[in-house]
């Protein structure tokens, strides 16, 4: 424990500067991949077309498209949100990752504080009747279904949800043109949301009530429990106010780790509901080989990930106060 | 690290694991003789149901589905070893030099480890794979380059305990240099998180490969299990849910649930000192 946790909250600074390295590395890789590409910009445009190029107008053209290809220059256009042209649509780029992106906030956004609230509540449950029946088959259960990849049980719910039973709408995140407003459209929403919503809680829940049911075990063992027992204190009052807020710092740790990781998942259920998130824009710039929407959608979504686990850290500051004392 | 054999094999999620390992390990190899058809062969009727010559009917291409699933196993866990071995090697190579040399060197490797924990690999593998199209081998070793620093940290953090232990001392004190004990003695006494770490990331690795084929980043003629969920769910609407979606989503399940188990159940009869140093979890 003492071990982990040193590089991760250990040193503010430290982190702030390792993230801003990640930050600027992704940046610099969006800008220098494309660089490497064999040929160049004006070869792979014109090379298909019908137009033919004398050798003057294409030096015209050259020079056009590397007037500014430094990476400051690049930077500076990439802060200011200036992320050139869609391809496809032929609309800027900013302005479809702006409309995608409150979608996939909601849903990932909630996927992930309800299966952190479930995963936490039922792992500091199970570890308090360790040894038990129900422990081990809770444990059990939710062994199996870390095994259960996201686009598995995407694809089962769908299946039986939205085309057998017709109980969720399959595709999409609201009822297109059905101008509806206020408190029918937010159910609307929700009963869109349902599906791809489950899938991801039930992919991230196994990982949060493992974790938590571990540290709780770990935590049960300790001698400040063993003296709110003795104390008479009502068993809820043991688990939750004295032991369970120590569990939960793991659980806020691991999860800055996995978040990195988690996206993939999130990525694939758009394209499995058709969500209008950036999931689905990522899906079809991909189809349509539109690189500027590509290279935006994995740079901003990249820093977003960057920024949110940053935020964590200096939460997890706050639920420690053990930390931010320690420096 | 004492680790018990015996209690190893007898752990049910050991077994169930390793028994779906096993089971896939043999479909991929022998793959190639198994399939009855040659899988890009689009010679028979598109979109066929189930009959006694094409036991998973035929898609949309003409293609027999039984002989494109076997060879989407092979290629999906091929991926995965690679991937998982080579980040295995990584992350022994640099936690342990890591955890052993200490001062720069270390400081050096855990603030690359940061950076990589905190950028998303499937963005770095969508931008690669989408602008160079490069092998799948390729994206494979980038995947380990990213997802090594999990191994390196635990290892790091063993190799600092071992570094006091008496045994490493007493090597020291007769002579041995860094490289010598780091090989004879640090080097197989972590043997079973290499284990636990090699399963895990082989099983990130398959589910990354997955992804990637479903989104339809690699050579479409390339068979995978990802890709052959993306194009039946193209077909949602005919009858093709039991024959052409169901198999690769239940391959893919059972793949990625195999190597999870393995995971699980060596870390469950690991030194109970060592989960405690790790918060429980080995493993991310």
């Amino acid at each position: 424990m003492r071990e982990a946790r040193t590089p991760l909250g250990g040193v503010r600074v430290g982190t702030v500067v390792s993230f801003a390295a990640a930050a600027l590395l992704m940046v610099y890789l969006s800008y220098a991949i494309p660089l490497l590409l064999p040929g160049d910009f004006v070869t792979s445009m014109y090379a298909g077309s019908q137009v033919t190029l004398t050798a003057e107008q294409e030096a015209e053209l050259r020079a056009y498209y590397t007037r500014d290809s430094g990476f400051f220059a690049y930077l500076g256009r990439w802060v200011s949100l200036d992320w050139g042209y869609s391809y496809a649509f032929l609309t800027p780029v900013s302005d479809l990752f702006l409309e995608a992106l409150p979608w996939t906030l909601l849903l990932m956004g909630t996927a992930h504080i309800l299966s952190m609230a479930g995963g936490f509540l039922a792992g500091v449950e199970a570890a308090w009747r360790s040894g038990g029946r129900a422990e081990r088959g809770m444990v059990g259960g939710m062994t199996f279904l870390e095994g259960v990849p996201e686009i598995s049980t995407g694809v089962i719910l769908l299946f039986v949800f939205a085309l057998q039973l017709n109980w969720f709408p399959a595709v999409g995140a609201e009822t297109a043109y059905a101008g509806v407003s206020g408190l029918s459209r937010f159910v609307n929403v929700l009963h869109h949301l349902a599906l791809p919503l489950a899938t991801l809680t039930l992919a991230y829940l196994p990982g949060n009530f493992l974790l938590a049911r571990n540290s709780m075990i770990l935590v049960l063992r300790a001698s400040y429990v063993e003296t709110a027992r003795a104390k008479g204190l009502p068993p809820r009052r043991v688990r939750y106010a004295h032991a369970a807020r120590n569990a939960l710092l793991p659980l806020v740790t691991r999860f800055g780790l996995r978040l990195a990781f988690m996206v993939t998942g999130a990525l694939v259920i758009e394209r499995i509901y058709s969500y209008p998130g950036l999931g689905t824009l990522l899906f079809n710039a991909i189809q349509a080989r539109d690189l500027p929407v590509i290279q935006a959608v994995v740079l901003a979504s990249s820093v977003l990930v960057l920024g949110a686990i940053l935020a964590l850290e200096c939460l997890y500051r706050v639920i420690d106060p053990r930390i931010a004392h320690a420096h | 690290m004492h680790i018990d054999r015996a209690q190893v094999i007898r752990d049910p999620w050991f077994a169930v694991g390793l028994g779906i390992a096993v089971g896939f390990g043999l479909v991929s190899l022998l793959g190639p003789a198994l399939a009855p058809y040659d899988p890009w062969s689009m010679a028979f009727s598109p979109i066929s149901q189930p009959t006694g010559e094409h036991w998973l009917g035929v898609n949309d291409g003409g293609q027999d589905i039984f002989s494109e699933l076997l060879y989407a196993i092979r290629n999906t866990a091929a991926f995965g070893l690679l991937s998982g071995l080579a980040s295995l090697f990584l992350g022994i190579a640099l936690g342990l030099t890591s955890g052993w040399y200490g001062g720069v060197v270390d400081a050096v490797i855990m603030r690359v480890a940061d950076v990589l924990l905190a950028v998303p690999a499937i963005m770095i593998l969508i931008l690669t794979a989408a602008l160079f199209r490069p092998e799948p081998w390729v994206l494979a070793l980038i995947l380990s380059a990213l997802m090594w620093p999990t191994v390196g940290k635990t290892l790091r953090a063993q190799t600092l305990s071992l570094k006091g232990s008496l045994h490493v001392r007493a090597a020291a004190q007769m002579g041995g240099g860094g490289g010598y004990i780091l090989r004879r003695h640090l080097l197989p006494e972590m043997f079973p998180l290499y284990l636990i770490g090699f399963a895990a990331k082989a099983r990130m690795a398959m589910f990354m490969e997955a992804s990637l084929a479903f989104l339809g980043l690699f050579d479409p003629s390339r068979k995978s299990l990802g890709m052959m969920i993306n194009y039946a769910l193209q077909f949602y609407y005919l009858d093709v849910w039991w024959n052409w979606l169901l198999p690769p989503v239940l391959c893919l399940s059972l793949l990625i649930m195999g190597v999870t188990f393995l995971a699980v159940g060596l870390e469950k009869v690991l030194d109970p000192r060592l989960r405690a140093d790790t918060g429980g979890r080995t493993w991310a």
